[in-house]
């Protein structure tokens, strides 16, 4: 008789994967046994034999690590392809299982960094942080309830688009469809986070120069200002973004090299938080 | 503001949760815990004020507002920055008697957490370091065939490197916070050139926050076009940012359309081509 995954499996599986997938993080093994538990029920479900069992748990000690939401769709996948072996597909073994795992960490995890952390969250959160201005706790509820809601049901999705139609579910992410879809949401981030650094960044500068009568007849930042509105923090995050991107510096350097700029600039008088008691 | 052992420790259980890699799953821990405009409404609620909390929170967030791990490389630890630096940086302010939502306040806020983040990144080596005894246990286990053993291992005993490392360190440090805050307020007067930089610092920083998303998005100069376009809908046309993200969903929708008629235009462009060949 046919074996078939139960409903019941397949989602304790996915829950599995949901909830445990780097609760056990290491630099050696990452997500490799969030992957075991996730498999777990599925092949007690598939294989009554203990030498079976310990075939079919052993092609999933392969080191593992990818973007765990966007992940989740190699998960369902390999949930398809077990159900295939425990069949006898004579093309379904520990090498077509885990060439393909390994094939598809890295453009996943590529996609998904740049989609979910680098996009998706950035975007609600910038929302989220318009609904908070002055204190109030909305944004941060906005923010809980959709992003969960967006990421449980999102990656419940893939992990059964995996299931299901194997190989076909990747092509959606890699193929064409995928790479309008990257480009639109990136187009959609950049404005976003354009607005965010323009409502929430703020870098100013106290530069006067005096006449002889001592009244300021230059205030750098109004002139700057009537350049392009918020000129000063636009360039200066240009400049972070040039040292990371053009120069690979790493993010600390930067903040260590912002550091000393803000002694400098201090010391100076260019930069002055005008603090009072 | 004093912070009670009770305190500390509902803030140190959060932290066992939050954390990258966390007991609160990646979903709910990391990317929502985790992030530090909820941290600032949990710490809001547990010290009972919820606007210095958020406040805090929104100030933080924008420097971690594109906190990518990739390959599990960190430049700042999560559980740090919600829940020791906010609850330390709530402190600090009520000890200067700033208030939250001025410029000063959030600046202030910014260099504390920054500072906190970046140190706790030892809190994630730490506990990633303790779970290699764990899998240990866990590799055992599978030789054995003792399966029903990898719950324990992936979801149950890394609840003690948690404890040594996000629990312990957080009760300690919101203990200790206070009287350190008080320490460095009388070493270091507020118009002296080291607070002045303090907080010259806490304004420049959110600016690598944005620029580490923005090396997501630009590859090439053309690439900061819809950055500065949204720039300007909230420098210059000063609107809001629901209002903003309704207005790049617009775009979105526009350049998703095109990019899909030129992958279908193979087809579509066998069509027309023959009409061009009869006239």
């Amino acid at each position: 008789m046919e074996k078939k995954l139960s409903k019941k499996a397949l989602l304790k599986s996915f829950h599995n994967w949901y909830y445990g997938h780097l609760t056990c993080f290491s630099q050696e093994h990452m997500q490799t046994f969030g992957y075991l538990c996730a498999m777990l029920p599925l092949v007690e479900e598939l294989y009554q034999d203990e030498d079976e069992k310990a075939n079919a748990m052993n092609t999933y000690t392969a080191f593992f690590n990818t973007e765990p939401q966007l992940g989740t769709v190699i998960v369902g996948m390999t949930a398809g392809l077990e159900e295939a072996r425990a069949n006898g597909a004579d093309d379904v073994d520990d090498e077509t299982i885990n060439s393909l795992r390994a094939g598809l960490m890295g453009p996943v995890a590529g996609i998904g960094d740049s989609l979910v952390v680098g996009t998706v969250i950035p975007i609600l959160l910038g929302i989220a942080l318009g609904m908070s201005t002055g204190g109030s706790p909305l944004g941060a509820i906005f923010y809980i309830i959709v992003w969960n809601l967006f990421a449980y049901f999102g990656m419940r999705f893939l992990y059964f688009k995996g299931y299901r139609l194997g190989g076909k579910a990747v092509d959606f992410l890699i193929g064409a469809q995928g790479e309008a879809l990257r480009e639109s949401v990136s187009t959609l981030g950049g404005i976003v986070i354009g607005a965010v650094a323009a409502t929430w960044v703020s870098v100013k500068t106290s530069l006067q120069l005096f006449n002889e009568e001592g009244e300021a007849y230059l205030t750098l930042q109004d002139k700057l200002d009537e350049v392009f509105p918020g000129l000063l923090t636009a360039v200066v995050i240009v400049v972070c973004w040039f040292l990371m991107a053009k120069k690979k510096m790493s993010p600390i350097k930067v903040m260590l090299l912002l550091v000393v700029v803000a002694l400098v600039g201090v010391l100076v008088g260019f930069f002055d938080p005008q603090l009072v008691y | 503001m004093e912070i009670s052992w009770i305190q500390a420790a509902i803030l140190g259980l959060f932290a066992c949760l939050a954390s990258m890699p966390g007991l609160g799953g990646t979903s709910i821990g990391n990317y929502t815990l985790g992030r530090p405009l909820i941290g600032g409404l949990v710490c809001g609620i547990v010290l009972g004020d919820l606007r210095a909390g958020i406040l805090v929170g929104c100030a933080m967030q924008i420097v971690y507002i594109a906190l990518v791990t990739p390959g599990g490389t960190v430049s700042a630890d999560v559980r740090a920055v919600s829940y020791i630096g906010i609850p330390l940086a709530m402190v600090a302010l009520k000890s200067y008697g700033l208030d939250a939502d001025t410029t000063e306040g959030s600046a202030l806020a910014t260099s504390f957490g920054t500072m906190v983040g970046t140190l706790g990144t030892v809190l994630f080596y730490g506990t990633a370091t303790i779970n290699l005894a764990w899998q240990h246990i866990g590799w055992k286990a599978v030789e054995k065939r003792q399966y029903k053993k990898l719950y324990l291992v992936d979801m149950g005993l890394p609840w003690i490197s948690h404890l040594a490392c996000s629990f312990i360190p957080t009760l300690v440090m919101c203990k200790l916070g206070a009287s350190v805050v008080d320490a460095i307020k009388t070493a270091l007067p507020m118009d002296g050139i080291a607070m002045k930089t303090l907080f010259t610092v806490g304004a420049l920083l959110p600016c690598v926050g944005i620029a580490i998303l923005l090396k997501q998005i630009v590859k090439s100069a053309a690439d900061f076009i819809p950055f500065l376009f949204g720039f300007v809908l909230a420098a210059s046309l000063g609107i809001n940012l629901v209002s903003a993200t309704v207005v790049a969903g617009m775009f979105a929708i526009i350049i998703y359309r095109i990019k899909m008629l030129s992958v279908r235009k193979p087809e579509l462009a066998g069509g027309i081509d023959d009409e061009e060949e009869e006239i």
